[in-house]
């Protein structure tokens, strides 16, 4: 699985991932308590400039954004005509700026850095007994580690069916799968814990 | 939580991403191609229960949040929670929450098969589709400011399907019971 994350050394790539998390948060604030198209307009020739910036190129900006685009296209003209012109401009102008700044903090964060930033958010929740902030990073490296477990074994299954003469359906095909996965939980619990990698000391609740 | 119910939940976040990755299932008696990856979340629920079935559908946002494109389609990164859309996505952790929570509720072992799959059903359907269309339809209206009435007359649309992917979920869970049984239960 390849990162959304775009080698440079731009101004954005150089800021710490925590400081760049604020700034979104702010910018989102920032949107949606104004409605004057003046501010809106240079906020959306901002995040344009922001994202060009980052040098990824035309072609790739397209192929990146053009889903998100895509969506908020559409639910701007549904509003322009169900509502009025000016709350179908002011929907694109905020959608826009809001998803160009936020992909432009993806392109700029690797994986490891986010998670960093993560973990050290989730601190004072550990201090509360809600979480383990160590858990977060182990929980999202074991689901990278299997997502191409899970799809070797989707088309294993789907071998199975072809080579049986039935038909690939949803129904037969996604309860084999889970139950597949799921019993490795056991084995991968076990190697976990005898390799200590949660910690020995503290003791483990249920 | 356990070290087993960490790795449960991680294992089916990983589900959860690969039904996204999978092309869409044509499902013949409706012409609409359907994504799995919606489905994920209320298998999640209906199978893990509400807490691990919740901090698994977490793991899978957490994952698209920091840049891996893991929603259907090939979307990540933050800018999927800049889409007139969100509301769905936050919606999605409310939904396994409460189809979780109602599962462990509504279903026992000892029922028959029949009972045991409208039990899972209703738990989806409650939380897939009730709870996940507030969050949706509200998010909607107040980004929008398109008037909420509307903005629930237009999602109505995607209702038969979700309703499809509540009863697929509802059939996988009762097999699932049946052979490999998770679901904590609850008096």
């Amino acid at each position: 699985m390849n990162s959304l994350y775009v080698e440079g050394d731009s101004f954005l790539h150089r800021l710490p991932p925590g400081l760049k998390l604020l700034l979104l948060l702010a910018v989102s604030l920032a949107l949606f308590l104004t409605r004057s198209p003046l501010f809106l307009g240079g906020a959306a020739a901002a995040g344009v400039l922001l994202y060009a910036s980052l040098g990824i190129g035309w072609r790739q900006s397209w192929i990146r954004l053009r889903p998100i685009l895509l969506t908020i296209a559409i639910v701007a003209l549904a509003t322009l005509l169900l509502e009025s012109v000016e709350d179908g401009m002011v929907a694109l102008l905020r959608l826009t700026t809001l998803m160009l700044v936020a992909a432009a903090v993806t392109a700029t964060t690797p994986v490891g850095a986010f998670i960093d930033a993560v973990t050290r958010a989730a601190l004072p929740l550990e201090k509360l007994g809600l979480v383990r902030a160590s858990d977060i990073g182990l929980a999202v490296g074991l689901v990278i580690r299997f997502v191409p477990e899970v799809i070797s074994r989707y088309q294993a299954l789907r071998t199975a069916h072809q080579a049986r003469g039935l038909k690939v359906r949803p129904t037969t095909m996604i309860v084999p799968l889970i139950i597949q996965t799921l019993k490795s939980a056991d084995e991968i619990a076990a190697a976990i814990d005898a390799r200590g990698i949660r910690g020995q000391k503290r003791q483990r609740k249920s | 939580m356990s070290t087993r119910d960490l790795v449960l939940a991680a294992l089916f976040a990983a589900i959860i991403v690969a039904l996204g990755l999978l092309p869409p299932i044509m499902l013949g008696f409706i012409p609409v191609p359907i994504t799995a990856q919606s489905m994920g979340v209320m298998l999640a629920g209906v199978i893990l229960g509400a807490r691990r079935g919740t901090v698994a559908v977490l793991l899978v946002l957490l994952l698209a949040a920091i840049g891996l494109p893991v929603l259907s389609g090939g979307r990540g990164g933050l800018a999927v929670f800049a889409a007139p859309t969100t509301g769905y996505l936050i919606g999605w952790v409310f939904a396994a929450f409460v189809t979780g929570a109602l599962a462990e509720r509504l279903v026992r072992p000892a029922q028959g098969a029949l009972a045991q799959s409208l039990g899972f059903f209703a738990a989806a359907v409650a939380g897939g589709v009730v709870v996940l269309y507030a969050f949706g339809i509200t998010y909607l209206a107040v980004v929008t400011g398109i008037d909420f009435g509307k903005a629930f007359l237009g999602s109505m649309a995607f209702i038969p399907g979700d309703l499809i992917k509540a009863a697929v979920a509802a059939l996988a869970a009762r097999a699932v019971m049946a052979g490999y049984p998770l679901l904590p239960a609850r008096a």
